[in-house]
């Protein structure tokens, strides 16, 4: 039995924010009261809502990992993470002041290299276990690459990417997208992707060539300004304000971001598996539009914060803080900025989420046909933990 | 009775539209892959929902799914398992019960957080603190300075300052920076920088009664344990380190302040004048103030109260009917200056900003 068809949408996001934000609500207060345990149960009824509210041809996608899974991710990212920094920061310091700078050089080198390879081997592990959370039709994906040579790629890649004045960038990146989805399969099929990165070499060179001279020119414009308004002590003048605050924008913000959406299309717009051919829409617009909504909620999150610090006294005068000698300042106006910072950065975090997923899902499309009778059950381990490498990190799996 | 639901056998993708035939102890599917396999409701799990309506897995086989397309029948309900929203325990009393335990678990692990190292700290052996202390620290890669009669003058303001108390590991350090710190290990060291800042020893013994202080109230023990167990209860995120830092440090400056008490009996008893203590903060609070206002932002989150109060607290301590004498000669002090530039064997510190 076969089903798809070229003509209808593959992919579509039924979900709605009304219906999401109970979920980020309570998830809020369960996280804040458990001191932030909850929050690994948390995200796993997020995407249990995202991952059922976004349908694939004919089902909707089911996410079948659990909140202990998610938290020993979280325990092994703090050995992983926590081992080198330990030995960086207080093991090679004890080993400097006690005269053994060889041994401490030595050890500092591989800690060091333990700690640069972790962002690649996060992000395989978590693309690797979303897949295999990732249920359709009672079928999930997954892979049995534990990621370790994927995370010496990384390192190796990066840096020759970096060398040549860092235009093999997009060379190191492509390449290193595709080792990672040709690592993964769904059911009994084995994902293929073969992005060009020639194709991207143009937009890459905008950013890596225009952003800096946009720099340069907005840091003459200032000096110059300067000079002149020290001459004749005139007023600064507005449009060379505007136009230097357009440019810096444009390097640091326009160009990368016309840069990736190039890069993820390229990257999705190549990706197969089996029969079936996915691809992308977004655009830099798309994108450029789903930044600044989350702009605008972390706006919103720094008002919320405002208002919640306000009563705790903390937005009074510093210097006053002083008047009553050196324990003006208790334990409870600390837990109220503590809290402050939590609550909005609690309601927040979720509906970014949400929005990266809708991104995500209303622009991905699919064309081919699939045999549902030949999609038989992945044969992959299903690994125990889950992402927290990424979370620890905070780099995207998709 | 029979009812249709959609079924996934979780073996290949293929969607099963089955009738299932319900008994007391479990069902069968009829037109499923294997329609005489009998399943026990016990081995339902709920997995969530598909369009508003419950989904169910089975616990032992992967992929393994039904779901009922016009909603679970009101018959079947009693034998299937309810939904689960927040999780096992919070489902069982209900979000707001649960929520208002669980703030007064946190609450109560806050606090037992903030006052164990406290009780810990005197029982931790000085014996552990010190080969902790000799581990982290060792010679201090031979920047401690043993300018000839130097090790002497210290020790004997140590007796001088704090005839009754055990004696402790105090070492100038060839190091450039206006400071002074006590390390695990009942370990002082006084920074050079420190030295060639002071006007008169006696500064020079305010503040090392400051540092014999912390190691007397076990503060580095304290400190130790109190790091250790936060960072282990308020969990990783960006939230959690930001209020680590704050509740840790909001502690450290109360054991400044106490520091300074002590430091101020360990005078008091010694009859050596607070006054060029006071006057040394005085100078220290001269450079705050030029900084300004973000100087007082820094006292407020920095471990250590504004130099202005302490100023203030040593300066009231003066006792205008006592007699004070100086804890060093003029012979010793110069002894004590000149304890790294007369060593020819001390390393060169530089900026080591490692505290």
């Amino acid at each position: 039995m076969g089903i798809g068809n070229q003509d209808e949408t593959a992919f579509e996001f039924t979900g709605n924010w009304k219906e999401f934000a109970p979920i980020a609500f309570t998830n809020a207060l369960l996280t804040i009261v458990t001191l932030t345990f909850y929050r690994f149960w948390g995200i796993t009824r997020e995407r249990q809502y995202l991952w059922s509210h976004s349908r694939f041809i004919d089902d909707t996608l089911e996410w079948t990992g659990t909140g202990v899974e998610l938290f020993k991710g979280f325990l092994l990212a703090l050995v992983l993470f926590g081992g080198p920094w330990l030995v960086l920061t207080f093991g090679v310091q004890a080993l400097v002041l006690q005269g053994y700078s060889m041994a401490a050089g030595i050890l500092g080198v591989i800690a060091f290299l333990l700690l640069i390879m972790l962002p690649g081997f996060a992000k395989f592990r978590a693309l690797r276990f979303r897949l295999s959370r990732t249920h359709w039709h009672g079928i999930r994906g997954g892979s049995d690459d534990p990621g370790i040579g994927y995370a010496w790629q990384t390192v190796w890649r990066m840096v020759l990417g970096y060398l040549p004045f860092t235009f093999m960038i997009p060379w190191a990146m492509t390449t290193l997208w595709k080792k990672r989805w040709e690592a993964m399969s769904f059911g009994p099929h084995q994902f293929e992707s073969h992005p060009s990165w020639e194709k991207m070499l143009g937009r890459y060179f905008l950013c890596a060539v225009l952003g800096p001279i946009l720099v340069i020119a907005v840091f003459a414009a200032t000096i110059g300004s300067m000079t002149m308004l020290a001459g004749d002590g005139g007023e600064p003048n507005g449009v060379v304000i505007a136009i230097s605050v357009i440019m810096l924008y444009g390097a640091f913000f326009l160009l990368p971001i016309a840069y990736y959406a190039a890069f993820f299309r390229e990257g999705v717009d190549t990706l197969e598996l089996s029969t079936l051919q996915f691809r992308f829409t977004a655009r830099t617009k798309d994108w450029l539009m789903l930044f600044l909504g989350h702009g605008g909620l972390w706006l919103l999150a720094v008002l919320v914060a405002l208002v919640i610090a306000a009563p705790f006294g903390l937005l009074m005068d510093f210097s006053a803080l002083q008047a009553n000698g050196p324990q003006a300042l208790g334990v409870f106006p600390m837990i109220g900025l503590a809290i402050a910072y939590l609550v909005p950065f609690s309601l927040v975090m979720p509906f970014i989420r949400y929005r990266n997923w809708r991104f995500f899902i209303r622009h991905m499309e699919a064309g081919g046909v699939i045999d549902l009778d030949t999609l038989t059950q992945s044969s992959t381990r299903r690994n125990a933990e889950g992402e927290g490498l990424l979370d620890a990190l905070d780099v995207g799996a998709f | 009775m029979q009812w249709p639901v959609w079924h996934y056998d979780g073996s290949n993708a293929t969607r099963h539209e089955c009738l299932l035939s319900a008994g007391q102890d479990g069902f069968r599917l009829s037109d499923a892959p294997d329609p005489d396999r009998f399943y026990p409701w016990s081995a339902m799990v709920s997995v969530g929902h598909r369009n508003g309506t419950d989904l169910y897995a089975h616990r032992d086989l992967e992929g393994w799914r039904i779901v009922f397309p016009s909603g679970t029948p009101a018959e079947l309900k009693p034998f299937l398992p309810k939904t689960k929203h927040y999780g096992g325990v919070i489902d069982r009393f209900g979000l707001w019960p649960a929520a208002a335990v669980l703030l007064a678990l946190s609450a109560g692990l806050i606090l037992f957080v903030l006052k164990i190292p406290e009780y810990l700290a005197p029982y931790i052996p000085m014996s552990w603190e010190k080969k902790l202390g000799d581990a982290m620290i060792g010679d201090f890669g031979g920047r401690i300075c043993h300018g000839p009669g130097a090790d002497k003058v210290i020790s004997d303001l140590q007796a001088r300052l704090d005839p009754k108390g055990a004696k402790l590991d105090i070492s100038v350090v060839n190091v450039d920076m206006v400071n002074a710190v006590a390390l695990p290990g009942g370990k002082i060291m006084i920074f050079e920088g420190l030295l060639k800042k002071a006007d008169n020893p006696d500064e020079v013994a305010g503040v090392l009664g400051h540092e014999i202080g912390h190691v007397r109230n076990r503060d580095v023990a304290q400190a130790l344990i109190r790091q250790f167990g936060l960072s282990a209860v308020i969990g990783g995120g960006n939230a959690g380190a930001m209020a680590n830092a704050l509740i840790s440090y909001s502690y450290s400056r109360e054991a400044e302040a106490a520091a300074d008490t002590h430091a101020i009996g360990l005078l008091h008893a010694a009859s050596v004048s607070p006054e060029p203590t006071a006057a040394f903060f005085g100078k220290l609070a001269g450079q705050e103030k030029a900084l300004g206002k973000s100087a007082a932002a820094l006292g407020y989150l920095s471990s250590h109260p504004l130099s202005a109060s302490r100023e203030k607290a040593f300066r009231d301590s003066m006792d205008k009917a006592a007699t004070y004498r100086p804890i060093l000669n003029a012979e010793e002090w110069k002894t004590l200056l000149a304890a790294c530039d007369s060593d020819p064997n001390v390393k060169e510190g530089g900026d080591l900003d490692l505290f």
